[in-house]
């Protein structure tokens, strides 16, 4: 059974007061967790996402190394009190497995993996609170993580969700827009040379109305990668 | 001196430096480090170790077989003590400088310290394995990790730091560039105090002064 649509632009305005360009708040902090070889913790609007990267180090189990290149295992994880409905359960289910998995093909395509034959990259993303759009968080925060722990990598990318409400495109979804909205597409980008990463969508947009998410996103990126860069100078200076 | 992330540009030509890749003719930085555009250097804040020849490294014997020693060196890639080879014409291992066999087995056991250097980086079928050399086992001490990035700083210009913090904890102190330092004797709680200390502030100026302070003033 369906509720009510809840009406997701009011004059022009969107349900948290932001304009539908706008992105909401980024704070990251790096080097959080001592244990870790980088780290890095994320809040994103009400998002707040913990990354850690451990390694390289020795595959296990030895049949998964790969004699040409490293490995990467990720884990996306939501916390059973993130949310208030819907993830209440601890452990993997569907949609952390396919999250992991996109994860790890992002971070696949940045890190130089052929450094480190037969080794494997551990990543973790922890969701602590979530409020739409933590997959892009996840992939964000991970990135600084990545970097702050002196693997080398090509570049440092970032992810950020836009979608349709109504017929207006929106960036940076929360989750009452990702509930409701008619379209959702994630989308995480190598700032460097503009390689898309990770590009996936829910519902439908037209080849403009992509065009013009994508505009966004790119815009977009361009604060998110000077957030990235001042939580890593910041650390040396 | 200026602070250059993973995807930044060093040189607008192709550039052959470590921590660095070549795309389309220029050259990009894979990790974080301070570049010195005046000198063309590019000093890495974090990086992972990547064994070379003749690196000395520390390590924890992991296993044993056929008087083939196995190092855990808190890297991905495994370090291999082999058996010194058989003199040919029936002279004494002694007089080739080896250990013989029932020497060396007594000596090492499974959960030794092991200092000893890098004699050969080898791709094996399915991973590189280190051969290393001149083993020397390491009897009692303490042992601390450091990231591998700050271990020239551990050691300093010409030994300058290694030598201020043997003299003023009065340890002795082994460094491994794998990241595995030995302590052993002295005053080992300021040392390793001396040592975190050093990783925190690496990169900031004056290390040494702060250093020299911190070790006269002993343990708080």
């Amino acid at each position: 059974m369906e509720g009510e649509k809840p009406q997701l632009m009011i004059n022009g305005k969107r349900t948290d007061g932001r304009m539908p360009g706008d992105l909401r708040p980024i704070k990251i902090e790096v080097g959080i967790l001592k244990n870790a070889e980088g780290s890095a913790y994320l809040e994103w609007g009400n998002n707040k996402v913990l990354a850690a990267v451990y390694g390289p180090k020795e595959a296990q189990p030895k049949h998964i190394a790969d004699p040409n290149r490293a490995i990467i295992k990720c884990r996306y994880q939501m916390a059973p009190f993130s949310s208030l409905e819907e993830h209440n359960r601890s452990g993997p289910n569907r949609r952390a497995i396919e999250i992991s998995k996109v994860t790890k093909e992002v971070f696949e395509n940045v890190i130089l993996l052929d450094n480190f034959p037969g080794s494997e990259i551990d990543v973790f993303v922890e969701v602590l609170q979530s409020d739409g759009g933590t997959r892009a968080a996840g992939i964000t925060a991970a990135a600084v993580a990545i970097a702050s722990s002196g693997i080398p990598m090509r570049d440092i990318p970032y992810a950020v969700s836009a979608g349709k409400a109504g017929e207006e495109i929106i960036l940076d979804l929360n989750k009452l827009e990702d509930n409701y909205s008619d379209a959702d597409m994630p989308v995480a980008i190598s700032p460097r040379n503009g390689e898309i990463l990770l590009l996936q969508m829910d519902g439908s947009l037209t080849k403009e109305q992509c065009e013009k998410a994508m505009q966004l996103i790119i815009k977009a990126g361009e604060t998110i990668t000077k957030v990235q860069r001042a939580a890593l100078e910041t650390r040396y200076l | 001196m200026k602070i250059v992330l993973p995807g930044d540009k060093i040189s607008d030509g192709p550039v052959r430096m470590e921590n660095a890749i070549v795309e389309n003719g220029k050259t990009y930085a894979t990790v974080i480090g301070m570049l010195d555009d005046s000198k063309g250097t590019f000093v890495p804040l974090e990086s992972v170790w990547y064994p070379r020849q003749g690196d000395f490294v520390i390590g924890i014997v992991e296993n044993s077989k056929n008087n083939v020693h196995t190092v855990q060196l808190d890297s991905p890639f495994r370090g291999l003590i082999l058996p010194p080879p058989r003199p040919r014409f029936g002279g004494r291992d002694r007089d080739r400088g080896g250990m013989r066999n029932e020497e060396r087995q007594e000596i090492l056991h499974v959960g030794d310290v092991v200092s000893s250097f890098v004699r050969d980086v080898r791709r094996e079928s399915d991973q590189i394995i280190l051969i290393l050399e001149r083993p020397r086992k390491l009897f009692g001490g303490k042992l601390v990790e450091v990231r591998p990035s700050k271990i020239p700083r551990v050691i300093g210009k010409e030994n300058t730091m290694l030598r201020q913090l043997e003299d003023g904890t009065k340890c002795t102190i082994l460094v491994g560039l794998n990241g595995i330092v030995w302590l052993k004797g002295g005053d080992a709680q300021l040392a390793q105090k001396a040592i975190s200390k050093i990783q925190e502030e690496a990169h900031i100026s004056g290390l040494t002064e702060r250093i020299n302070e911190m070790l006269a003033k002993g343990v708080q």
